[in-house]
């Protein structure tokens, strides 16, 4: 009871004014700013994720699922998957592969090879299929030999697997370079010492420590590669049912003004989107201490 | 003289870098020389020719002058986002940082087509914007001799609106970690020396976020002058008003005429490299002058 006793006179000295803080703005401000925020991510960011389940749904759910049982609409989803099942492990190969060589090692050279590796994010997709179809087209002299040996690149699987590594090639090694450069070389060394070997060292080692990194990065590079337009566009020759992906084959179903059609696969690619962000929000609120993304930059 | 290669007792060098090397080299290189080296058979003066028509050059100067406008918008909402994002609490703030980043998650082709379906003129904004919106602001803008036709879609309003939605992450993504890292102190510091709020946040915490923001910026405008899947539904296509460079080379491509394809290219990936130096001396400068941030 003694603290009330003491309390009292105090308070008749100091009255407690809820006062401002300094590192604060006022409220008006942070009320306004926040809706500003909200309005414009509704606007620009909601209305259009929530319209395409809209314009899906438009004749009814069941006729969206029906849509989606459509031969061509089959065999695009069963492309993209193919398509993303040889990208994403090729990518995480490179990615552990290069940041293990660019963070356990000094050279000469590393920061030109970082920005090599950086240099798909700045160029235009489009500008990645014409490369693509410059050098395998069936009118070159390396494309035209591939194809006389049964091999044709462009228009066909390979050229929409390559362009697809390409608009994803530093996914994973750029969320796993900043993790790897944090964590050092000290516990490897210490495996080492105690005679492991360097497989064992990375498998017993390093990978437990980048797991969380590595797993983010492949569900980005997942995402791009399942949906990437331009450069597939460019290279596929958009062969109906058999060189078309699910962007590519909604594409060919809005121009044919099949809406729901088009809507339904894009509504698939929609919740890959939405269940994509919902897994890397996951990984950024429990393993956050393990990962480049939510540190600084 | 340094070694190429430190020494070092870690294993797996050679293997680490020769992966990388191999498919860095297949994968990038070899594609991109093959484009330049096109363009060198082409010839200096024909590449120009080609880069010089005024339809060329009106799809290069719209795709470059939309790319700022929609980076400008991005670098100051980005900022204002990051810091409602960093610094209040509001309910549901958590999901809304995750939603920031759906434009990475969306596929470009579908974000166009649900943009479009938006802002076309018989869907749910577009026919607001022309009944309503544009109306009053004719009424409004009348004595100025200022005329809106109150189209979004198939305008080079659309192409906007499209090329910040997939650019709207990068400044929030860049800025928002600094934002975390700074410390209170500096702000009490400020307010204790008798500067006002408006005038910390000008004087402090902003000049702390500008390199971010700039990087931020120059990775959004990189990727918006580039960007192809979400702007050709929304921006109808009309040439020398609405039609963008990537769609350009799609349209060459599929006459087969190569020549004039490459030497748009090209031209696009000196723009992108020009970019990309900017980014790299921002960041040095940025490093200078604050430390490493």
């Amino acid at each position: 009871m003694s603290d009330i006793a003491l309390a009292t006179p105090l308070e008749k000295e100091a009255p407690v004014t809820r006062r401002q803080p300094v590192t604060q703005e006022s409220r008006a401000t942070r009320v306004t700013l926040i809706t500003l925020c909200l309005a414009v991510l509704v606007l620009l960011v909601l209305a259009p994720l929530g319209i395409i389940f809209v314009e899906a749904t438009r004749r009814g759910a069941a006729s969206a699922l029906q849509s989606l049982t459509r031969p061509e609409a089959v065999s695009a989803i069963r492309l993209t998957l193919t398509v993303a099942a040889i990208t994403v492990p090729l990518n995480a190969g490179f990615g552990i592969a290069a940041a293990w060589a660019i963070t356990k090692f000094d050279f000469r050279g590393k920061a030109v090879l970082i920005t090599l590796i950086d240099l798909p994010f700045s160029i235009s997709p489009v500008v990645v299929g014409l490369s693509l179809v410059l050098l395998f087209g069936a009118n070159t002299a390396l494309g035209g030999w591939l194809v006389s040996m049964g091999y044709p690149i462009v228009f066909a699987l390979p050229a929409i697997v390559l362009a697809s590594v390409f608009v994803t090639f530093p996914f994973v090694a750029r969320e796993l370079i900043p993790v790897m450069v944090e964590q050092g070389r000290a516990e490897e060394e210490a495996a080492l010492t105690l005679g492991a070997s360097g497989w064992r060292c990375f498998l017993t080692v390093t990978l437990p420590n980048i797991k969380w990194a590595l797993l983010y990065g492949v569900l980005l590079c997942n995402a791009r590669a399942m949906g990437e337009f331009g450069a597939v566009a460019v290279v596929s020759g958009k062969i109906r049912g058999q060189t078309a992906t699910m962007p590519i084959a909604i594409e060919m179903l809005y121009n044919e003004y099949l809406s729901v059609a088009a809507f339904s696969l894009a509504g698939v690619l929609a919740l890959l989107a939405l269940v994509t962000l919902a897994l890397k929000s996951a990984l950024e609120w429990r393993h956050a201490d393990q990962l480049a993304a939510t540190r600084r930059h | 003289m340094r070694a190429l290669v430190a020494k070092s007792p870690m294993p797996g060098f050679g293997l680490g870098m020769g992966i990388t090397i191999t498919m860095l080299s297949l994968v990038v290189l070899l594609p991109i020389g093959a484009l330049v080296l096109h363009g060198l058979n082409f010839g200096l003066a024909n590449n120009w020719q080609v880069v010089g028509t005024e339809r060329v050059m009106a799809s290069l100067f719209l795709s470059f002058r939309l790319a700022l406008l929609a980076a400008l918008f991005n670098l100051v909402f980005g900022v204002i986002l990051a810091w409602v994002l960093a610094r209040y609490e509001f309910p549901g703030r958590r999901v809304v940082d995750a939603i920031v980043d759906l434009p990475f998650a969306l596929p470009t082709a579908v974000a166009g087509i649900a943009l479009t379906a938006l802002y076309a003129p018989n869907g749910l904004f577009g026919a607001f914007v022309r009944d309503w919106l544009a109306p009053l602001g004719n009424f409004l803008l009348s004595p100025l001799g200022v005329e809106f036709s109150g189209r979004i879609a198939y305008t080079q309003w659309g192409i906007l609106i499209a090329l910040v939605f997939v650019g709207l992450p990068f400044v929030v993504r860049t800025v928002q970690p600094v934002i975390a890292e700074i410390e209170r102190e500096v702000e009490e510091a400020s307010a204790t020396l008798g500067a006002s709020r408006a005038h910390t946040l000008r004087r402090v915490i902003l000049p702390m976020l500008m390199p971010a923001a700039l990087t931020g910026f120059a990775l959004s405008l990189a990727r918006a002058v580039g960007e192809y899947g979400s702007v050709i539904f929304i921006a109808g296509n009309i040439p020398m008003r609405t039609e963008i460079a990537p769609l350009l080379i799609v349209i060459r491509l599929e006459e087969f005429n190569y020549d004039a394809a490459s030497a748009i290219g090209i031209a696009m990936l000196l723009v992108s490299f020009a970019l990309l130096l900017v980014i790299n001396l921002i960041q040095i400068w940025s490093r200078r002058r604050v430390g490493d941030v």
